[in-house]
């Protein structure tokens, strides 16, 4: 009887998944975007399946996973268990991801549908489609892209009498200096700039000097997988950690690494880097505490010139033998189109990707009302399209290598060269470990 | 002295309860509450809205339909497993039955959050990802539970099995209509702590679970997305929804709760 | 003949599921774990080749797991011996008659009613450097989840929080096992309260708290969900405990060896440290 009673549970909860009678094509997008990008990403569903969606009997299904890495880690984790009809149709999944997912069968590179679509791919913007490509071939379609930006207190500026924001690093150390805050006993209550550098900004840092400089071999890792990094024999990395050490002696730089947006948000500090797509956020948190400026990141010195490269994610299509190819090219095409991009950069400040948004004219309305939108914007017209991120294994490890190892200079006053030479050591072994791991 | 004892108790359960209630009062804060200064610790204007919110927004209430299912479920084939394993322990007389009682038993030493990755390739093998089944899986055997059952048992005669046998009561009948009613106490402590422990797991269901459609409360409630950017009220409302009916249950039936842990089986 | 072998079989088949389980998900997974940490594995979780111990030798200079190492047993420092004080303190502090002394107690037991991610979640949010209540209230701005000592601090509280509902009714229940006539009678012969804790209490209730201790030594060894949901290992890695980075290697990176050569370390620290607490225990402790 017992048995009986046990079985059946057991059955029970075997059988439990999730069963949804569907005369439509249903295509389930994962995503990371949460708070004001969560809600611009429901609306954009929305938008979607009561037009293209009804037209075409396809209905959409955002489902937030976490954020980016959470949504890579379920997606590893369908994809090592081979039972490729848990896959999503649509994933939206950052630069940390690309390892893992660019050489799986069941990915199925965005060219492909674009093209059988007819789509012409020279509608995108071309730093945006390069930040997405592999072997010369668009693999997924950018999405939520962004660029860094230097974000400002104005107010602070304006009190201080500082007339613009610092372009280079060394500017960005003699304004830091000026803001700093104490109160009656020495205790800094505002820092000039609050910031551990880790791959995000590392990628622009690195990669801006020389107007073009890699990070690691393969074009990093755009032309294949990375064995060695580069930032250390083309003495970028050198370069940037002097300027860093001396920013950090002037005693303005704090060394924040969790929620910056809270501490610039709350007046803690004065200047950060951040992502474009914070821009919307930022605004809602600071309300009406102070005036928010934006500008071009800081260059590391007047040599470089490459700009900044396209961060953010894309949305990449997997085959899970539900036959849905076309359905999810649809919603990729739609999400991407010029339009769709307006409402999503207005609702978060993602930049859009696609040459038509810049051509409407509630795009040049929306600009001339929001001038901080701007500023991203032009900033990478003015980029070098080849500037682009690093697609290595072990995102995760090496996003902390560079903070600690950045950290130890500085609390460690090791030099930079050192420091160099230490990051590259580190970061080589996980290179090795990786083609270790695929049998090389 | 006793005075003394009391101020010093008093004010460290105040400090213990304080989060407690400050979730309780933030669940009512609208968003300019919790950046307004100085700090309040009651609402300006209580407002429902986080909970409309938090219901609106997020699949809560299927992350905690999930969550009872696989508690509730998960408790109860814990519970025959391990009545059913000290049962058979203790009044069946077999070859190996003390091995096989210490092998089980010594499981208590493999604390499963080191094996966490290799069950998660076995439950991803068996295909049990996104279940019910396979959430609770790691749950259902209870070295512990089977140790204490066991020792309970044993404080019943065996003679009383040895008659009810002679009279044709079988097995079955003899556990469920005169063990476990003599071992309710224990039964029921062991049976709420199943449920608990099963309902409060993190890290397994977090591996276990692809699907937002199969997330567990604990799982859900970090990714409701609203803490990223200072929009706590909802996130407590959230919070809330979920520990008013244990906190009240906690509250009311606090006697029994004290009674029912015994030192009895930790060593006096 | 055949109901004697249905007979004999009955109770094997009886404990059949509880052993299929113990097979299935604790010896099988660490036979596996073991298994894996002497080999390279793929992304896929199979064995490549066998490597003896190199895993563990490139585990030792790995500079994150020495982080992890020193982590997890800074904490195990920290947490164990604040635990214990607090919880016996609130045991202690609330061991008399009367109904303040039962609201007391049921302050005590009510974070227990709170469930592991509530409890997480809110930590997260009142210990927010700026705009939590707690650096509001207490008028501080310790950067909570900025500063490695904070943050390592923090941890010890979450730590805290998420055990004392348990170790209080257990150390509640152990106090109030005493015989009352014992008490009378030392108080009688004018033991003051610390001369009581010491000479009649603790001795007493020391099986409680060998219990006490070991559980708490086993999960802070093991601790990971406190780390994943308030610091995620910052700053700067100063947070990051072993089972969390086993958790990055193994199931984030799919580094499965090196997840699993983790694994069999914290296995045996804590299997080392469990023995000589008992080692301990058995040399000092009273049981009636």
């Amino acid at each position: 009887m017992i048995i009986l009673i046990s079985l059946t549970t057991v059955l029970f909860a075997a059988g439990q998944r999730e069963i949804k009678p569907d005369p439509v094509r249903t295509v389930t997008w994962w995503h990371p975007n949460s708070g004001l990008a969560g809600q611009a990403t429901q609306a954009m569903v929305q938008a979607f399946n009561s037009t293209v969606g009804v037209e075409k009997n396809i209905r959409v299904e955002a489902v937030y996973q976490g954020k980016a890495n959470d949504v890579l880690t379920k997606a590893k984790a369908i994809l090592q268990s081979d039972s490729r009809r848990d896959l999503p149709d649509l994933a939206q999944l950052d630069g940390a991801a690309v390892l893992d997912i660019r050489d799986v069968d069941a990915l199925i590179p965005m060219e492909d549908l674009a093209l059988s679509d007819g789509y012409d791919l020279d509608a995108i913007l071309e730093a945006a489609r390069l930040s997405v490509t592999y072997k010369d071939k668009m693999i997924a379609m950018p999405f939520n892209s962004s660029t860094i930006l230097l974000y400002y207190n104005k107010t602070a500026f304006d009190q201080g009498g500082i007339a613009r924001a610092p372009r280079t690093l060394d500017e960005l150390a003699v304004t830091a200096q000026a803001l700093v805050q104490k109160d009656a006993r020495g205790n800094v209550i505002r820092s000039g700039f609050a910031n551990v550098p880790t791959t995000y900004e590392l990628i622009a840092w690195l990669g801006q000097q020389n107007h073009l400089s890699y990070i690691t071999d393969q074009e990093n890792g755009h032309a294949g997988n990375p064995t060695r990094v580069l930032f250390h024999e083309n003495g970028t990395m050198v370069n940037f950690l002097t300027k860093w050490k001396a920013l950090y002696d002037t005693g303005a730089l704090e060394n924040l690494t969790s929620d910056r947006n809270g501490a610039f948000a709350s007046g803690r500090t004065a200047m950060i880097v951040a992502s474009t797509s914070n821009l919307t956020t930022i605004l809602s948190m600071v309300g009406d505490r102070f005036e928010v400026g934006v500008a071009n990141f800081p260059m590391v010195d007047e040599h470089a010139t490459g700009g900044v490269n396209v961060g953010g994610g894309a949305i990449w299509a997997f085959d899970n033998g539900s036959g849905n190819r076309d359905a999810a090219w649809e919603f990729v095409k739609f999400a991407s189109s010029g339009e769709q991009q307006l409402a999503w950069h207005i609702a978060t400040g993602y930049f859009p990707i696609h040459r038509d948004t810049y051509s409407l004219p509630a795009f040049e309305e929306h600009i001339a009302k929001n001038p901080l939108f701007k500023v991203a914007i032009d900033q990478l017209m003015q980029s070098n399209p080849q500037l682009q991120g690093i697609w290595v294994p072990s995102a995760y490890q090496i996003y902390y290598a560079f903070q600690t190892g950045i950290l130890k200079m500085l609390t460690e006053n090791r030099s930079p060269e050192e420091t160099s030479r230490a990051l590259e050591a580190e970061i080589n072994g996980y290179f090795a470990e990786y083609l270790r791991m695929q049998g090389q | 002295m006793k005075s003394l004892k009391a101020i010093l108790a008093t004010i460290l359960s105040l400090i213990i309860v304080f989060p407690i209630a400050y979730s309780l009062s933030a669940s009512f804060f609208s968003w300019a509450d919790f950046t307004a200064i100085p700090a309040r610790l009651l609402p300006s204007q209580p407002t429902f809205e986080n909970y409309i919110r938090a219901f609106r927004e997020t699949n809560l209430e299927q992350f905690l339909l999930n969550s009872l299912i696989t508690a509730s479920l998960g408790m109860m084939l814990r519970m025959t497993i391990s009545i059913t394993a000290a049962y058979t322990f203790t009044f069946f007389n077999f070859k190996g039955r003390d091995i096989l009682f210490i092998l089980i038993v010594a499981t208590m030493l493999l604390p499963s959050d080191t094996l966490l990755l290799a069950n998660y390739t076995t439950i991803r093998a068996l295909r049990l990802t996104d279940t019910y089944l396979g959430i609770i899986s790691t749950s259902l055997l209870a070295p512990a539970h089977i140790f204490m059952l066991r020792q309970y048992f044993k404080t019943v005669s065996g003679e009383y099995r040895e008659a009810a046998i002679i009279e044709g009561c079988s097995d079955t009948r003899f556990l469920t209509l005169l063990l476990i009613p003599i071992s309710k106490a224990v039964v029921v402590t062991l049976a709420i702590h199943s449920f608990s422990t099963i309902f409060n797991d993190y890290l397994w269901p977090l591996l276990v679970t692809n699907k937002a459609s199969m997330r567990t409360i604990q799982v859900g409630l970090t990714m409701l997305g609203f803490s990223e950017n200072f929009d706590y009220g909802p996130q407590f409302a959230a919070i809330t929804v979920l520990m008013t009916p244990v906190l009240v249950a906690f509250i009311l039936m606090h006697k029994p709760i004290q009674e029912s842990v015994s030192t009895r089986f930790t060593g006096r | 003949m055949n109901r004697h072998w249905k007979h004999s079989l009955k109770p094997y088949l009886l404990i059949l599921p509880a052993l299929f389980l113990a097979g299935l998900f604790a010896y099988r997974p660490f036979v596996i774990t073991l298994l894996n940490s002497l080999y390279t594995v793929s992304i896929n979780g199979q064995r490549i080749a066998f490597v003896g111990l190199d895993n563990f030798r490139r585990l030792f200079v790995n500079e994150s797991f020495q982080t992890s190492l020193s982590n997890t047993l800074r904490f195990t420092l920290y947490f164990v011996p604040v635990n214990v004080f607090i919880c016996l303190s609130a045991a202690l502090l609330s061991h008399r008659e009367g109904k303040l002394a039962t609201l007391n107690q049921i302050c005590f037991f009510l974070p227990m009613a709170v469930g592991l991610s509530s409890a997480m979640m809110i930590l997260k949010m009142i210990f927010n450097p700026f705009i939590g209540i707690v650096n509001q209230l207490l008028g501080i701005s310790v950067e909570w989840f900025n500063n490695p000592n904070a943050a390592m601090a923090l941890l010890v509280i979450a730590g805290v929080y998420l055990d004392i509902g348990i170790k209080f009714l257990l150390l509640h229940a152990a106090l109030r096992n005493i015989p009352a006539n014992l008490v009378e009678v030392a108080t009688l012969e004018g033991a003051n309260p610390l001369q009581l804790f010491k000479y009649l209490q603790l001795p007493l209730i020391a099986p409680t708290l060998v219990f006490v201790l070991a559980t708490n030594i086993k999960d802070a060894m093991l601790i990971s969900s406190p780390v994943l949901i308030l610091t995620e290992g910052g700053p700067f890695r100063s947070t990051q405990t072993l089972v969390y980075q086993m958790y990055l290697e193994g199931f984030k990176s799919g580094n499965y060896a090196m997840g699993s050569a983790i694994a069999t370390v914290v296995f045996f620290l804590t299997f080392l440290l469990l023995l000589a607490l008992l080692q301990i225990e058995r040399r000092r402790v009273y049981y009636q």
